[in-house]
Parts: structure tokens; sequence; C-alpha cells
């Protein structure tokens, strides 16, 4: 039971729903998804298996043009699909970031052969990756950015430091940006690599993030990586991550959308019997006004992303509109958070692990979570830059 | 309506709600010129005259027919009248269109003309519908009415009034000038300022609406009322960005400052916010999806705090040069806030969603 009522997606999405719901009730059983949260929390989310049994029905790719293998679904449709497995809480993360990042890239500026041999391994679930973007001096600067690859042979050779990768730990390759010109300005050097995390010289380092998962520090010391795994033309690599953000911030705004959803769906169904010295909490004033600002809230979150998508099916790129559709909703997860520790009182301290935690802890890992979605991806005060800059046309 | 000679509303399209807008902005750039707004508001014959041209337009059957204009046309140039400062009484026209469309009576045929002409112009008063617990009742007995209407819009240049009644529930048409009837002006925020009515046995002619169309006609006031607020809250925002491009302080533009950009960033995501959620309550209510209530106050609950900040943060950007009453910005502060005050405000609306999301409260 959904707090709010859902809006109509369309006839189209409505049935690819139905059809995305039928696939889960076979394959994302009672029986694994028992197994999936008997694991330690820091490795859910993550499993490369499932990964493979997705690709194996076509299930990775919802959103690629049918020439590069996919389904081809339009963005509402893609929401649809994205908004389904959230809420199964289906494990994707092993193959998301091929799929929406890499892939996308490899669309526009993969080579014939890169897309024949990668798309279709990512396709399968068979190559997952992590994103090799920021390092110690290089965080909302990205064009800073030091970790050299200079050209040896057939080979690129790698000397450098990232952190901050979310599956670093766990995937098959990293899709690195590195510097190929140190003369050239800032944005004019970087190319971008795709490197096996097998490959000798590479020292990976995971530490914990708030949020209960793991992100890594990677340490290359002269990785020969095949020049056959550079994407796109060399120093062209700003324009091959600026170009794939577009269908990321579709796949990461569905499935944050989806979260805050639930989120919302459990403190409500919460609520509704919750009693506290003798009193039903659903009749406090205080409480009640605060979710009522909070569901209008979500509704407006909603209509942030459902424009973006209007906008791609329009064949625009949503890049202000996509900002403001971030900043809207990772904040108001923090808001989210902080309402129900106010409402849930200590017991909303509690963390899943704790006998009779209230909503099962996840109000607390919500509110840990929510930093990750101010920042990840490019902070809040970085998108309000971007808005200010692109969408208010205001001076620099 | 003939603004734009639009097609009916089953195939208006949003190309079709853009000429609309444009049209209507156009029309009142003309006729309710930003250097005249403040003082022809205070005009009765002003307010007469344009009101004779608004329905020459069209616009005074807003509500009418929704074949032929629904809800996103009335929010549409309920945001326009907002941002031109202009205080034609359009809101007593929609809600008698709105409740008076069902009813076959010759004085209500007749009414219904004169209104749609330009000849007649109506006040609203909803009474135990209103929402804010002041608003006052009105009870009718035969032909007559007793009570109180509080914060009345448009009365001061009415020729009708109608009051939602409480007992029982239904509404009742009362002539301007009808005996018992008394008017107090009450000045605020709200200009022109709202009025308070008495009515003591004042003949009045009773109407027989269900309760449920006479709460979707309050929500649907309340909508429009946002609408206006937005409307209001946008111009100013864009006075705002406009100064904030080409004043400046400490030998660079205001606008290069990230304490301002931030400022105006999120006075941006709060406009598009409650833009985007009055579109899509009122597209719901136009396509007959009864979620559109809980739409609708989702966009209340929102826009009431968003804007009012909105409101509050564009005075910031235009430091001293906006608070002069000369400037544009002070009119617009008023009509927001009086706007998003009314109806029970934010809150009302807030309550309502929790009693959506949670069930009612013991």
């Amino acid at each position: 039971m959904s707090a709010l009522p859902a809006h109509d997606m369309g006839p189209a999405a409505n049935a690819f729903r139905k059809e995305v719901r039928d696939w889960l009730a076979r394959h994302w059983t009672p029986e694994r998804r028992a197994a999936h949260l008997r694991k330690p929390f820091k490795e859910r989310g993550w499993d490369k298996e499932f990964s493979k049994l997705m690709g194996r029905d076509g299930w990775i790719g919802v959103g690629w043009p049918k020439e590069f293998g996919g389904q081809g679904r339009s963005p509402t449709e893609q929401i649809a699909f994205i908004t389904e497995m959230a809420n199964a809480s289906a494990p994707i993360q092993a193959h998301s970031t091929g799929e929406s990042i890499v892939a996308q890239a490899l669309f526009s500026h993969g080579t014939r052969q890169q897309q024949d041999e990668w798309l279709s391994a990512i396709h399968r679930g068979e190559r997952t990756f992590a994103l090799g973007y920021s390092e110690p001096e290089a965080g909302s600067d990205l064009a800073a950015l030091r970790t050299r690859a200079v050209r040896d042979g057939d080979d690129w050779v790698v000397n450098g430091q990232k952190l901050w990768s979310t599956g670093g730990d766990k995937a098959d390759y990293i899709w690195l940006a590195v510097r190929t010109d140190p003369d050239a300005k800032k944005h004019a050097g970087i190319s971008v690599l795709m490197v096996d995390l097998a490959s000798p010289g590479v020292t990976i380092r995971p530490s914990l993030a708030l949020y209960g998962k793991t992100f890594s520090a990677q340490f290359y010391d002269n990785v020969r990586v095949p020049a056959n795994n550079m994407v796109g033309a060399v120093n062209n690599g700003w324009k091959v991550i600026t170009d794939a953000l577009a269908a990321e911030r579709v796949m990461i705004g569905g499935t944050r959308m989806a979260g805050l959803e639930r989120a919302l769906d459990h403190l409500t169904e919460y609520l509704k019997t919750a009693v506290a010295g003798g009193k039903a909490l659903k009749n406090d004033p205080v409480i009640r006004d605060r979710i009522g600002a909070l569901a209008a809230d979500i509704e407006v979150a909603r209509q942030f992303q459902m424009r973006n998508s209007r906008l791609i099916e329009q064949g625009k790129v949503p890049v202000h509109e996509a900002a403001m559709g971030k900043v809207f909703a990772s904040e108001l997860q923090e808001r989210l958070g902080q309402a129900a520790l106010d409402i849930l009182g200590t017991g909303g301290l509690l963390s899943e692990d704790a006998g009779g935690a209230p909503i099962g802890g996840e109000m607390e890992q919500l509110l840990r979570h929510a930093i990750m979605g101010m920042i990840g991806g490019g902070t809040s005060e970085i998108q309000r830059n971007v808005i200010a800059q692109r969408g208010l046309d205001l001076p620099r | 309506m003939n603004v734009s000679s639009p097609p009916k509303a089953d195939s208006l399209s949003d190309a079709d709600r853009g000429l609309l807008r444009d049209s209507v902005r156009d029309f009142l750039s003309k006729r309710w010129p930003t250097e005249h707004a403040v003082e022809q508001s205070s005009s009765a014959d002003a307010i007469a005259a344009l009101w004779r041209e608004l329905a020459g337009q069209g616009l005074a059957s807003l509500g009418a027919d929704a074949a032929e204009a629904g809800l996103r046309e009335i929010v549409l140039v309920f945001e326009e009248l907002g941002r031109a400062s202009c205080p034609a009484p359009l809101l007593g026209a929609v809600a008698a269109n709105l409740a008076l469309a069902g009813q076959h009576s010759n004085t209500v045929h007749a009414m219904l003309e004169d209104l749609h002409q330009g000849n007649a112009m109506m006040a609203v008063a909803l009474g135990a519908f209103d929402g804010d617990p002041a608003a006052g009742r009105a009870d009718i007995r035969g032909d007559t009415l007793s009570g109180k209407a509080a914060f009345v819009e448009g009365a001061q240049t009415a020729t009708h009034f109608l009051v939602f009644t409480s007992t029982p529930a239904g509404a009742a048409l009362v002539a301007g000038g009808a005996p018992g009837l008394k008017m107090q002006v009450t000045p605020g925020l709200a200009v022109p300022p709202f009025s308070e009515l008495t009515f003591v046995n004042t003949p009045a002619a009773p109407l027989d609406i269900p309760s449920e169309t006479l709460a979707d006609i309050a929500l649907v006031a309340r909508l429009a009322c946002a609408g206006r607020a937005l409307g209001s809250a946008e111009r100013a925002f864009e006075l705002a960005v406009d100064h904030a491009k080409i004043r400046k302080q400490f030998g660079q533009l205001i606008g290069q400052f990230q304490a301002v950009q931030h400022k105006l960033v999120n006075c941006l995501i709060s406009l598009d916010g409650a833009r985007l959620t009055l579109e899509a309550a009122a597209e719901a209510r136009d396509n007959d999806n009864p979620d559109w209530r809980v739409f609708a106050l989702s966009a209340l609950a929102f826009a009431g705090p968003a804007l009012r900040t909105v409101s509050i943060e564009t005075h910031r950007a235009l430091g001293a040069i906006g608070y002069a009453e000369e400037h544009e910005a002070p009119r617009h502060f008023r009509r927001v806030h009086a706007d998003l005050a009314r109806f029970g405000g934010a809150p009302r609306a807030r309550a309502e969603l929790a009693d959506f999301v949670l069930g009612p409260a013991a």
C-alpha cells in the first residue's frame, strides 16, 4: 500500500511493470531474498549471480537502443522498471554502473569492436564496473584530476590514485578518468580507460562509508592497459564523461525516488498502529503536520522526476532541471530521516540488528544514506552552481 | 473563450495553453500596466471597466463549461492576474460558474448571463467551507440569509454575492445593496482589502448544491489563489534575477556571489516545484482522476511555505531598492502572503494530507 496515490504512467509502462513484477515473482523468490538478507549489510545489493540471471533474461539494458541489444524502453518505462526493482529490494548494483554510464558512453564514443565485445558482456551481467573519477585533489573539481596515463607501445601506462569508488573492491573493471596531456588546459587533456582491476600494479583499499557499505581507494603503479580499452579519442575524455551523465541521472534519480516513497510508506504504515505513552502516535497533531509536509515534498520530488523524463522523451537533455531534481530529492531524504528520528525518538536510533527496532531500523540507515545523495555525483552546492549558471543565466 | 480562440479543452495542448497565457499576458500588460496597477486597484470604476473587457474576451465564463476550459486554464489565468497585480473579480465568477452550472432557474440563468457579459461582478464567501475558522458562517431560512462572512475579496466592487451556507448546506445568491446586508472594509496585507459582510434576514435566492460540490469548489478556489500567488512570486523573482545581473557591489555583479546565486536557485526550485504540482493537480481534475484532491493538497501544502519564502528571498536579493512602495516588489509580497494564508493556508493542507496518508485522527 502506497502512502500517496500512484501516478498513472500510461498503458505501456503499466503493462511493462506487470511483466517485471511477474519475472521478479519467479526469480527473486522469498528464499533468495532471505538468503540475501542473511549477508552482512555491506555485501547487500551487489550480487553478480543475480546480475547474470537478469542478463540471461534480457533485463539489463532495458533502456538501451535495440541495435545494441537493449529493449529500447522509454525513460518512463525505465523508471517503472527501476521502481519495481527498488520496491522488491532486488540487488542490481553489480551491473548498474556498466549498464548506465559505461554503456551510454560506448553507444556514442565506442568503436564497433568495443561495442561488440563490451556491451554484450555488460548485457549478460558478466562484466561489472566501478567509477574511477575522484582523487585526493579532485572532488567537485573533477577536471583537476592528475592520475597519469602515458602511451607505451600498444598500452597505456597508468600511475596515480583514485578515491571513493563505490563497488571498487567488488567490480571487475573500473571506468577510469586519466590525464593524457598534462600541458593542455584542465578539461582538454583527459581520457577514459576501462581498466581490469585484477591488473598487476593495482592496489585496492576498501573503507567503510557512513551508510554501511564500502567504497575504495585505488593506487595505480605502472599499470599497463591495452590501448584498445580507451573509449573515445585521446584527450576527449571530458566529453565522454559528461555525455554519459544524462542517462545516469534517470537511473539514479529513479532509484532514489523509489527509496523515498518506500520510506514514507513504511513510516506511515508504522504510525497507523504505533502507540507511545498510551497514546496513538497518529493522533499527535505535531506528527500529523510533519507527515503532511513530507508527503507534499514527496509529490514535488516525483514531479521533478517526471519533468526530467518528459524532457528526455522530447529529445532534450535536462541539465539544470536534473540538478534541481537531485538537490530536492537528496535533501528531502535528509529531512525525512530527521523527521523520523523526531517522531520515533530514541527508538529511531536503533539499527536493523537491534531486536524490535521500529520500522526494522530503516530510518537511521536512511539518514546515514542521505549524506551520500547530497555529495555523490556532484554535491548539492555544485548542483546549485549549475542551476545558477545554466538555469538562471547568472554570471560566473 | 475567445482570448486566443483555443480549441475545446478536450484537445487543448500545452502549446494551446501557451497561446492562452501569451494572450492574457499581452492583454493585461496593455489594460493593467505595471505603472498604474496599484493606483487602478483602488478604483472601483477601473475594475468594473476591466471586468467588462475581460468578459468580452470570454474569461468571465471560466469554469462554466469544463469542455471549454478546465482547471489548468483557470489556474493559468490566475497566475497571470497575480503577475499583473490585477484584482479582477474572477474568483467569485469561477465559483459561481462551477456552483450554478447545474441550476436551472430563471434567476440563475439571468445572473450568469449578466456575469458572462461583464455586467455583473460576483464575490464569493465560502462560509463553513472556507477553512479559516474566523471566516464566519451563514444560514438560510426560507428566502432570507443571516450570518457573517469575513475575508471576502472583491466585495467592494461586487454587484452580487454567492454565499455558501451551513444549514442546510448549500448556497445563496444575494444582490449587492440588499436590505439587511452590511459591508465593512478590513484593510490588511491583501490589496484591495478584504471585507466583512453581515446578513440580517437579508433577501437571498437559495440554491440546492450538494456538500461535495461545495467542497470541491472551495478546493478549486484554493488552487486558483495558489496559482495567483505563484504568478506574483514568479514575477518578483524575475525582477530579482534581472537585478542580480546588473547590480554591482564590491566591484562585481551581485549575481556572481555564490550566496546570492544559491538563494535565487532555492527560489527557482520552490517556484518550479509549486508550478509542477499545481499543474499536475489541475490536470488530474481535468482528467476526472479522483486522486486530484490529494495532488491538490500536496500542491497547497508545498506552495504555502515555499512561495512565501520566495517572496522574502526576493526582497533580500533586491535589497533596499525593492523596499520602496514605488517598486513592483512590495505589491507581490502582499499578494503572495494574502493568497497563501487564506482558506486555512498550508497548515490545513498538511492536516488534510495527513488525513489521507495516516487516516483521520481519532
